[in-house]
């Protein structure tokens, strides 16, 4: 009897039907490949036509400007040295933010004095765009490395420190009477319901960031730099290559799912009680 | 029943909350003896609630005195322990190291708590599941975990607020049985609080019937029917039409 309850059954199977036209039309994964075929070749066909006259490039050649920048040096780095070039400005400017803003965000939550004092402060920045930031950096820090990596501090600080704080305060209430009747203290609550509550969305904090930095380092490198992605972009402009703007475009598409979906591992292996069973 | 004699464990001395001019709890006195199963019925909103978080000490009451053992009832001293109505387990522990939470708070020895807790597992079928997280459990055995977990500590006082009201009725009777199970097995002093009538009469040993705000107690019924019980044995029915008469408020 116990076992019957205990183990209630979860349906594995899937109905099977025969293979049908319809069935095939509606299938999900047929639908997506039908959409990104009918992108690809309505690209082509725009840019055949020369509907944007010499400004947009056949999706063919864009590859195969890729595809060249891994073997030529470009502006004497060659494509791997500019991936490198920004991902680098990534992981230095968001990994300080992180540091700095989670625990931060944690510290504003679970204690009011902290939350008086950083609040009107991050309230008053919060509402700043990032990019707003990128002249007075180059006044501050030159055209070198700190501006760049500063901006994107910037830009990644508010969305980590915003989740975090949210993250605490929105635990299940419930979970704290819990410790407070079996006697637990203060630090029992924090370390084993604040903290792992919060874990959620404070990743999800981490992937907005992440993405914010993305647009930071961006717009870095378009204002000035001598490598990275941006700096693709910003040459295939000046000298007047689509190919080459819409390769760094894909590159740059391309690392920042690469990151992020590094973050996801990330979350995976810290959370696994996020992990639901289907049918259930 | 051998607990009517058994000595006081719990006595419970004028407690009365007020919020504001509200008076919720009017002045309540009763006492639980070692190893007793009490139920408390009464109407909806008479603030069962709001009596066993006083009991529990989430909530200071206004007046009043609750004594375990004598002394006051303290959750840093006292295992007091409180089954939720909403299932409350912690999402990033395993169905294990859930039941095993509280002793873990109270600081019980390592071996002492894997050999208690897969002792309560066995009772109530979760072993095979020991290594789930929660989300992956359904809701009723959600509710049995955090059952578990009140029962692990051994608790001086265990209170239950209508654990079972959001489940059906096959796996209510089940899961009353397997409640009225442990606390024959491990002896621990519980308070049932529940709005269904028929619960308190299979469960209990005693029942104590409050009023409707502000609330007080109104009737104290003892059940000495032989266990297990029999849902259509006249005595039975007879018990539950007498409880039914003293609550009905239509």
């Amino acid at each position: 009897m116990s076992n019957s309850i205990a183990n209630e059954t979860i349906n594995h199977s899937k109905n099977k039907e025969p293979f049908s036209i319809v069935r095939l039309l509606t299938n999900t994964y047929f639908l997506n490949a039908v959409s990104l075929i009918a992108f690809f070749l309505l690209w082509d066909y725009v840019a055949r036509e020369r509907i944007f006259h010499d400004s947009l490039a056949r999706p063919l050649e864009v590859v195969d400007q890729i595809v060249r920048l891994t073997q030529i040096k470009y502006a004497g780095t060659n494509l791997w040295g500019h991936i490198w070039a920004s991902t680098q400005r990534i992981v230095i400017g968001f990994f300080l933010a992180a540091i700095v803003a989670v625990p931060l965000g944690l510290f504003m939550a679970l204690n009011k004095y902290v939350n008086a004092i950083v609040k009107p402060l991050f309230d008053l920045f919060k509402p700043m765009p990032p990019i707003a930031w990128c002249t007075i950096a180059v006044l501050w820090f030159g055209i070198g490395e700190t501006s760049k990596v500063f901006i994107i501090i910037i830009g990644s600080f508010v969305p980590c420190l915003l989740n975090a704080y949210n993250g605490v305060r929105l635990v299940d209430p419930e979970l704290y009477d819990v410790i407070r009747v079996l006697g637990g203290s203060r630090r029992d609550e924090i370390f084993h319901v604040c903290f792992p509550a919060s874990f959620p969305a404070v990743f999800a904090g981490l992937q907005i960031s992440l993405s914010v930095a993305w647009t930071c380092v961006l717009a870095a490198e378009l204002v000035n730099s001598r490598e990275g992605m941006g700096f693709l972009i910003k040459r295939g402009m000046d000298t007047h290559k689509p190919e080459l703007v819409l390769g760094g475009m894909l590159l740059i598409a391309a690392a920042a799912w690469l990151t992020s979906q590094l973050v996801s591992l990330l979350e995976r292996k810290l959370c696994p009680w996020k992990r639901t069973i289907d049918n259930l | 029943m051998p607990t009517q004699e058994a000595p006081v464990k719990i006595r419970v001395n004028n407690l009365t909350k007020r919020f504001g001019d509200l008076t919720v709890l009017n002045g309540i006195n009763f006492t639980i003896k070692k190893g007793e199963l009490l139920a408390i019925v009464g109407p909806t909103g008479c603030g069962k609630t709001t009596f066993l978080n006083c009991l529990s000490k989430l909530m200071p009451a206004t007046e009043g005195e609750i004594l375990i053992d004598g002394e006051e009832a303290n959750p840093r001293k006292h295992n007091i322990s409180y089954v939720f109505q909403e299932p409350t387990c912690l999402p990033w522990r395993t169905v294990r190291e859930n039941v095993a939470y509280g002793m873990e708070i109270k600081r019980i020895p390592k071996r002492e708590c894997e050999e208690r807790a897969n002792q309560i597992m066995d009772l109530v079928g979760l072993s095979s599941c020991a290594d789930l997280y929660p989300n992956q459990v359904s809701a009723s055995m959600m509710q049995r975990i955090a059952v578990s977990r009140a029962f692990a500590v051994n608790p001086d006082l265990l209170l239950m607020d209508e654990p079972y009201g959001q489940l059906d009725v096959k796996l209510r009777y089940y899961l009353e049985d397997e409640l009225v199970n442990l606390w024959r097995k491990l002896g621990s002093t519980v308070l049932f609080v529940t709005h269904n009538i028929e619960e308190a009469v299979y469960v209990a040993e005693r029942i104590l019937v409050l009023t409707n705000k502000p609330t007080s107690i109104k009737a104290e019924i003892i059940v000495d029917l032989p266990r297990p019980r029999n849902l259509i044995d006249p005595r039975f029915v007879d018990l539950r039409k007498q409880v039914t008469e003293l609550i009905r408020w239509w």
